[in-house]
């Protein structure tokens, strides 16, 4: 670094001084969640400061208790499975954009994007009515095909901007060698872009993890998620800030290793998405 | 774990684009659903009861209120038969019957012996063209909390009679730490419009000029309606607490509990849960009191919920049986002694001694306030027509913007009347 | 390029699946959307026939429908400036400021994955002064935090900084993984020259990021004209319809009053908006990307 010593400058101080702001109005959500996990009804209005360690576990009995371990078992299926699936048909087909011959890319591209944007309030209805015709309401095939309509665009049109970047070249030579298209992929495109994959199937997963609209259109009793769960703890004549606090902390933890795991590859596989 | 899982964890192993396989039927198992409320959630702990009294099995699943609301319109709509008793709020049966989505049980209901037992207004408020539609298990109905210590230290031994009262009251007992009144400001036809007909109706104030009598012209714009909307608008920005206007049940039982409120009007469960001392902090200084009233009278709100059976329900008999034994004086008995659940609609249940000392233990005037309030409120506090759902959301937007400052009280009771008048004509 | 016409068969293969599960999970519901659009279907009422385009007509006389696009602007508005601002910032700073705090990342990630009914949960109780730490922290000094949720443009920015506190994370990793694409050669040059920092940051970083803030710029426009959970849960629309965007009307509409026809027309009509603005993100990206 050329620059010496006295550069440590006030406006660097302010730089920092920004940062760690940030980083407070990051957590502050979170800890402030964690801190209402403990806190006992009877203290919830009670700042922290005042009474710290009046604190209780009785939240987790109530969490325990209730339907959120179920509701949480069949939102890790239903995610994890929509995003297997997704991957399973999404990366094929985002191969074949990215180095297939094709004159309507830039169409389909919009239609992936449009997929993705499109309002879920008005096709809920009708998927709501396809879904009783066929028998799928309250299953977790239903809810995962659901989910498909969210992840599938994303899994295809993120696996496609990363796979764009492997080179023809590694390609051609793995085609000559004799490999089939579909070998091809496996053994050459996907380890080639495992950045951009892994991001890929994070993201997904993320959707559907997250979704609360559709769940709550199409699931009952035997498939509900987690986050209309939630919705539980809000009952007549008491919002229960403890169990619902505890719920959402719950419901992020599994999710943190993940994506400070991912993101670097979040990143590298956007990188390739964003400098061409 | 539920049994339907482990057919749920094959479809799942082996989906791909699978088509599930039509549910099967459990014999005489009863899906019942409900939303969250101190009845619905003991009621829920006591499934294994009604398997021993009856031989069925239910399946009892309270979930939260806005779910509920999403979900069985769908149901109801798709006739997916997956429901066998549902809960049915007062406030909804009209739509519903207009729909054809209830079953009538007019003849079960006649043909059981304890039916006069139940309280002749909650149980008739499900009477409808001349069936009864579903029985009642909970009326709720106004009621005043306040902190004694508060009132005596600005002057006031007793709590207000009259809203105009209330405003000097709360004047005097208004500080920065703490807040005057609380109510429901939140916008909607169980939020604000649960409580502002209170003050609305007691200045004369009405939705239709002549509900009884048929004329169902909308008359909000009127200057009574005005007064009670001016009433409601200056008690909650004035003297309310910070936030006053996006608070709904919860925030205004918290605002009791934590002490930072000194009066609350709301319905009754909310006034018992001010009163328990394991939830409030102030619960020894808290007591009870009447609605308020106005120059034309006492108006408490009321709310009476009950269970229905779905038009598409397989299996009504089975359906009833659950609905029986459900609302039975026995079970009443139990879950107001389990949960915080003055609202049980047997007179049976009020006469159990058990039941009167609990609720006397928590305030000796209890249970007789709440019946005087019954006995005050009118069945059509809020109208009772197929249209409410969608008129009480779009005037509850309207009166929570006038109280909010977004609208003046004038152009909020102008635009309910233009509004109401929409609906009414399409 | 010959390899590539030898297995194109092979690439239309590998498409065909993908293509099958959009059409039916994706576009089947969509043209179910767009029909009921054209009919009059109550879930009270039931069925009442064709109506043709009757159900735009009445949107274009609807006060609510024309106000709900009004707050639909100014919350997706908003929330792109903050977000891209704050994501960006971010970014800049954990590449400039403090890059040897690995850890920092971490932490502006966390937001990332939590659930959004657990944001808008999460948020609510820091909004509601009788609740809120923030509250009882200034009050130690007499200070009275406003309330947020109360006032109209209170109720608007309490979604807008939710969501900006949700959204951040996607900025900054996207501006995290643009600013890689940078190289510190012309930074280096650039200070050799006696360019001070702010200057180096405005005058070469900046441009150079443009295309990929132009992207998820628009991206995250899109993102935000569905809010759902933020607004259902923070303020039911309220005060009065302060935050009743267009999405959250179709969902009034489609469920509190059954029409399910006319909540079906609001959301074709912010389909096709929508769609006008990811024609421009598909066109970005490809510029970007070149391709």
């Amino acid at each position: 670094m050329p620059r010496s010593k006295h550069s440590f400058s006030l406006k660097q101080a302010a730089g920092v001084a920004m940062m760690l702001a940030f980083a407070f109005f990051a957590l502050l959500p979170i800890i402030w969640a964690l801190v209402l996990s403990f806190r006992p009804t009877s203290h919830l209005f009670v700042p922290i400061w005042e009474a710290p360690t009046v604190l209780t576990l009785d939240n987790f009995s109530t969490l325990a208790r209730s339907d959120f371990p179920f509701a949480l078992f069949n939102s890790l299926v239903t995610a994890g499975a929509s995003t297997a699936l997704a991957m399973l048909i999404g990366v094929p087909a985002g191969f074949a954009l990215a180095k297939g011959r094709s004159h309507r890319k830039f169409i389909a591209s919009w239609l992936l994007l449009l997929l993705r944007m499109a309002p879920p309030v008005g096709f809920v209805i009708p998927l709501f009515l396809l879904y009783l015709n066929v028998g799928l309401i309250d299953t977790w095939a239903g809810l995962i095909a659901a989910y498909m309509v969210l992840t599938l665009p994303l899994v295809v049109w993120s696996s496609w901007t990363s796979m764009a970047q492997v080179p023809d070249e590694l390609i051609e030579a793995c085609l000559l060698d004799g490999a089939t298209l579909f070998q091809t992929l496996t053994k050459v495109v996907i380890p080639a872009a495992r950045p951009g994959i892994i991001a890929t199937a994070v993201l997904a997963f993320l959707i559907a993890w997250n979704d609360f609209f559709f769940a709550l259109i199409i699931t009952r009793s035997d498939t509900v998620t987690a986050p209309v769960a939630i919705m539980n703890f809000v009952s007549y004549a008491r919002v229960d800030w403890g169990s619902i606090a505890l719920a959402s902390v719950v419901l992020t933890v599994p999710t943190v290793p993940v994506i400070i795991f991912a993101n670097k590859y979040i990143v590298q596989s956007m990188g390739g998405a964003v400098k061409g | 774990m539920k049994p339907s899982m482990l057919k749920n964890a094959t479809l799942g192993a082996g989906l791909a684009m699978s088509v599930a396989l039509p549910t099967v039927a459990v014999a005489d198992e009863i899906n019942v659903v409900l939303f969250a409320m101190p009845y619905t959630q003991g009621l829920a702990k006591l499934e294994a009861d009604f398997e021993a009294a009856t031989g069925h099995t239910a399946n009892i699943e309270v979930i939260g209120q806005d779910v509920f609301e999403n979900r069985i319109t769908l149901s109801f709509t798709g006739q997916t038969g997956d429901v066998d008793v549902v809960h049915t709020p007062v406030i909804q049966v009209q739509r519903w019957i207009e729909a054809g989505w209830l079953r009538p049980i007019t003849a079960e209901v006649d043909g059981m012996a304890t039916k006069d037992d139940i309280l002749a207004g909650p149980l008739d408020a499900y009477l409808v063209n001349g069936d009864r539609w579903a029985l009642p298990f909970f009326a709720e109905t106004g009621m005043m909390a306040y902190r004694t210590d508060l009132l005596a230290a600005a002057g006031y031994d007793a709590p207000p009679a009259t809203w105009d009262e209330m405003l000097e009251v709360a004047a005097a007992v208004k500080t920065d730490q703490v807040g005057a009144l609380a109510m429901r400001v939140a916008p909607g036809q169980g939020f604000n419009m649960f409580v502002f007909p209170m003050i609305m109706r007691a200045y004369g104030g009405a939705f239709f000029t002549d509900y009884s009598g048929g004329d169902l012209t909308p008359n909000m714009n009127t200057p009574e309606a005005l007064a009670g909307l001016e009433v409601y608008s200056q008690l909650m920005n004035d003297y309310g607490p910070e936030g006053i206007g996006n608070f709904n049940f919860g925030e205004v039982a918290a605002s009791i509990q934590s002490g930072q409120v000194a009066m609350i009007v709301d319905g009754t469960s909310i006034a018992a849960r001010a009163l328990d001392p394991e939830q409030s902090q102030f619960a020894d200084q808290i007591s009870i009191a009447a609605v308020p009233s106005g120059p034309a009278g006492r108006s408490p709100a009321i709310a009476v919920h009950g269970l229905g059976i779905p038009a598409d329900a397989p299996n009504p008999e089975a359906s009833f049986a659950f609905i029986e034994w459900a609302t039975s004086a026995e079970t009443l008995t139990k879950i107001a002694l389990s949960e915080p659940y003055p609202d049980f609609i047997r007179a049976s249940v009020a006469e159990n001694p058990e039941v009167v000392a609990k609720y006397e233990g928590i305030h000796p005037d209890f249970l007789n306030l709440k019946v005087e309030m019954l006995g005050d409120a009118i069945g059509h506090y809020r109208p009772l027509l197929p249209q409410w759902p969608e008129i009480g959301q779009i005037v509850g937007e309207n009166i929570n913007a006038a109280v909010n400052e977004i609208m003046s009280n004038e152009d909020a009771l102008a635009q309910s009347d233009a509004d109401i008048a929409d609906i009414m004509s399409e | 390029m010959g390899v590539q016409t030898l297995f194109q068969r092979s690439y239309n293969q590998m498409l065909m699946p993908a293509v099958l599960a959009v059409i039916i999970f994706a576009v089947l519901p969509l043209v179910g959307m767009f029909g009921l659009s054209f009919t009059d279907f109550n879930l009270i009422k039931g069925w009442g026939g064709e109506v043709g385009l009757h159900n735009f007509f009445k949107l274009a006389d609807d006060r609510r429908f024309i106000a709900s696009i009004n707050v639909m602007l100014m919350l997706s508005v908003g929330g792109v400036i903050f977000q891209v601002v704050m994501g960006t910032l971010i970014a800049v700073g954990l590449e400039k400021i403090v890059p040897r705090w690995k850890f920092m990342r971490g932490i502006f990630v966390v937001p990332f994955v939590v659930p959004a009914i657990a944001v808008a949960l999460i948020w609510l109780s820091l909004f509601t002064p009788t609740l809120s730490p923030i509250n009882a922290f200034f009050d130690i000094f007499g200070i009275t935090v406003p309330a947020f949720l109360t006032t109209q443009y209170g109720a608007i920015a309490a979604i807008v900084i939710a969501d900006t506190w949700a959204s951040f994370p996607f900025v900054m990793l996207l501006i995290l993984a643009a600013l890689q694409g940078i190289s510190s050669d012309l930074d280096e040059a650039a200070s050799i020259d006696g360019a001070t920092k702010m200057q180096i940051f405005w005058r070469i970083t900046l441009p150079l990021l443009k295309p990929a803030l132009l992207m998820v710029a628009l991206f995250r426009f899109i993102e935000t004209l569905k809010h759902f959970p933020l607004i259902f849960v923070m303020t039911n629309g309220g005060p009065g319809r302060s935050t009743q965007a267009t999405n959250y009307y179709a969902y009034i509409q489609t469920f509190q009053s059954s029409n399910v026809s006319y909540g079906a027309a609001i959301a074709v009509f912010l389909f096709l908006f929508a769609a006008i603005i990811s024609f421009y993100v598909a066109r970005a990206n490809a510029r970007i990307s070149g391709a």
